[in-house]
């Protein structure tokens, strides 16, 4: 029988109506994502699939949360409920003392692979992040990545993260174009609390001049109304900089404004994936991309032995997220932006075997290929 | 009814338990109402649905009879014993946190017996430190449980 019904729609997740006794807020305390909870053994929980998980997600946390509101997030100022409630990326994410959860993360220490800090939008967030990292960096030597909020950075504060020991930065521009950000983040009924297309590339640019090359992403998220092109016009944009584009899907969060909005389909999304494996690892040009009037990815023009091969390497279709020390896979997301009843949209380890098989077929390669494409 | 509490996880005397299922059962005119005891919840990290087996559907011991989905897994609801659902607690699958609140007010299926002799192969009684005591240890060993 089919056991779950609907596995695609969106679920509320909230265990009981266990509320926070007066104010638990950065830098004392700080949210870690399920996942992590998980891992750490801080919270009860398995995953559906047996792999090792060792990326840690943090959290800043304040009571009058993230001044931002963009349309797609559920963490948004005018998204319904308490903020203390409210989920992102599709899960809780619990509260914990940063001191106990330093303590434990050194504990685990040789079973985790990449740390990172999401900042969020306040006035407080640059200070107790630095807070946060010094107290990281005083117990666990695993590599530390920073999601940066733009609206509360400058250079000399992107330079001050380098010198107590981050490694990247990552920037979540998630619109991949000036239109939809303005449209998602910046005119929206809270307000854009600074969020503007300019300050973000801004910021890409003084971290890729403090970084160095490959030691920043951006964040793009599939799904917002963007075109193939526009996203894959990007990848090459970034590419350029050495910079890499770190994918995420869409998937909409209960009661947000963008909370009926369909997700990106699997054939898309899994072309998607495809396409920028080619660009920044295999080195294949614009030209190799075409494009219908819609923007609609149509054709790859190359050897279809050669795409053949990316696909069974499978890494293609593997979560995008900071590396762990010596390039293995480090934050990878499990179940971040899909229910664990559906298709995984990106495997937090190398898919094989029955996976393959069933990338191939959400893949429809013969639809995409021209056939006896020139190379590159 | 004896109340047993081990290591923070409440027992209760009068029910029986089947520790693949992680499940309790009480079994009354040969109708078994069956829900997922304190251990068998936290295991799984937060539900986020439960799909169970319709009234007038056969299930089958140690086989599913549902689906239950939490934020990072997806697995089978599996029946501690053979018959025929009888009835489906529909208030508890839309309230799945009110399941976390009281584990033994909030049954999940009611199924018709088929072969009471599988009560035999339940724990219950006396038998229920040594065998939860065993289960706790076997999950401890997986790291599926907080410390």
């Amino acid at each position: 029988m089919s056991l779950l019904e609907n596995p695609t729609r969106p679920v509320t997740l909230r265990r009981t109506g266990e509320k926070a006794e007066g104010a638990q807020v950065s830098p004392e305390w700080v949210r870690i994502s399920a996942a992590s909870a998980i891992a750490l053994q801080f919270r009860s929980g398995r995953f559906s699939r047996d792999f090792a998980f060792g990326g840690i997600n943090l959290l800043l946390n304040y009571e009058d949360g993230c001044r931002s509101d963009c349309s797609y997030c559920g963490l948004a100022r005018t998204r319904p409920g308490d903020y203390e409630d409210k989920s992102f990326i599709r899960v809780e994410w619990p509260l914990f003392r940063t001191g106990e959860l330093v303590d434990r993360m050194a504990e685990k220490e040789s079973s985790l692979t990449r740390l990172c800090i999401s900042m969020v939008t306040s006035p407080l967030a640059y200070r107790d992040t630095v807070t946060i990292t010094e107290a990281i960096r005083a117990k666990v030597a695993t590599p530390l990545s920073i999601l940066v909020a733009p609206p509360t950075l400058n250079r000399r504060k992107l330079e001050h993260f380098a010198e107590i020991g981050v490694d990247m930065i990552g920037i979540g521009l998630d619109a991949v174009t000036e239109e939809l950000f303005r449209r998602h983040r910046t005119e929206v009924p809270a307000g854009g609390a600074g969020l503007s297309w300019e300050k973000y590339w801004s910021v890409v640019n003084d971290s890729r001049d403090i970084f160095g090359p490959w030691k920043v992403n951006c964040h793009t998220v599939v799904g917002l109304g963007e075109t193939d092109a526009e996203l894959i016009d990007l990848f090459f944009q970034l590419r350029e900089r050495e910079i890499f584009a770190y994918l995420f899907c869409f998937n909409p969060e209960p009661d947000s404004r963008l909370g009926q909005h369909p997700k990106s389909s699997i054939s898309r999304w899994r072309r998607i994936q495809l396409a920028k494996r080619l660009i920044e690892e295999k080195g294949y040009q614009r030209r190799a991309f075409d494009f219908d009037s819609e923007g609609s990815l149509l054709n790859i023009d190359a050897p279809r032995e050669a795409v053949e091969d990316v696909v069974e390497e499978g890494i293609a279709f593997m979560t995008d997220g900071c590396p762990g020390e010596n390039g293995e896979p480090g934050c990878t997301r499990p179940y971040g932006s899909y229910r664990p009843t559906e298709s995984f949209r990106d495997y937090p380890f190398l898919p094989e075997g029955m996976d393959l098989q069933v990338i191939r077929g959400e893949l429809d390669l013969d639809g995409l290929m021209v056939q006896g494409g020139s190379d590159r | 009814m004896k109340r047993l509490n081990v290591e923070g996880y409440e027992l209760r005397g009068d029910l029986y338990y089947d520790a693949k299922a992680d499940m309790w059962l009480s079994v009354e005119d040969g109708v078994a109402k069956v829900g997922y005891d304190p251990l068998g919840l936290e295991i799984n990290g937060t539900l986020a649905a439960l799909v169970l087996a319709e009234p007038g559907r056969e299930v089958t011991r140690g086989q599913a009879a549902g689906s239950l989905e939490a934020e990072k897994f997806v697995g089978p609801v599996t029946a501690p014993v053979s018959g025929v659902v009888e009835a489906v607690n529909e208030e508890a699958v839309a309230n799945l946190a009110r399941i976390y609140a009281d584990p033994y007010g909030s049954w999940l299926l009611a199924i018709r017996m088929s072969d009471p002799g599988e009560l035999g192969e339940l724990v219950t009684g006396d038998a229920l430190n040594e065998s939860f005591a065993r289960r706790l240890a076997a999950y401890r060993a997986q790291g599926v449980l907080a410390r």
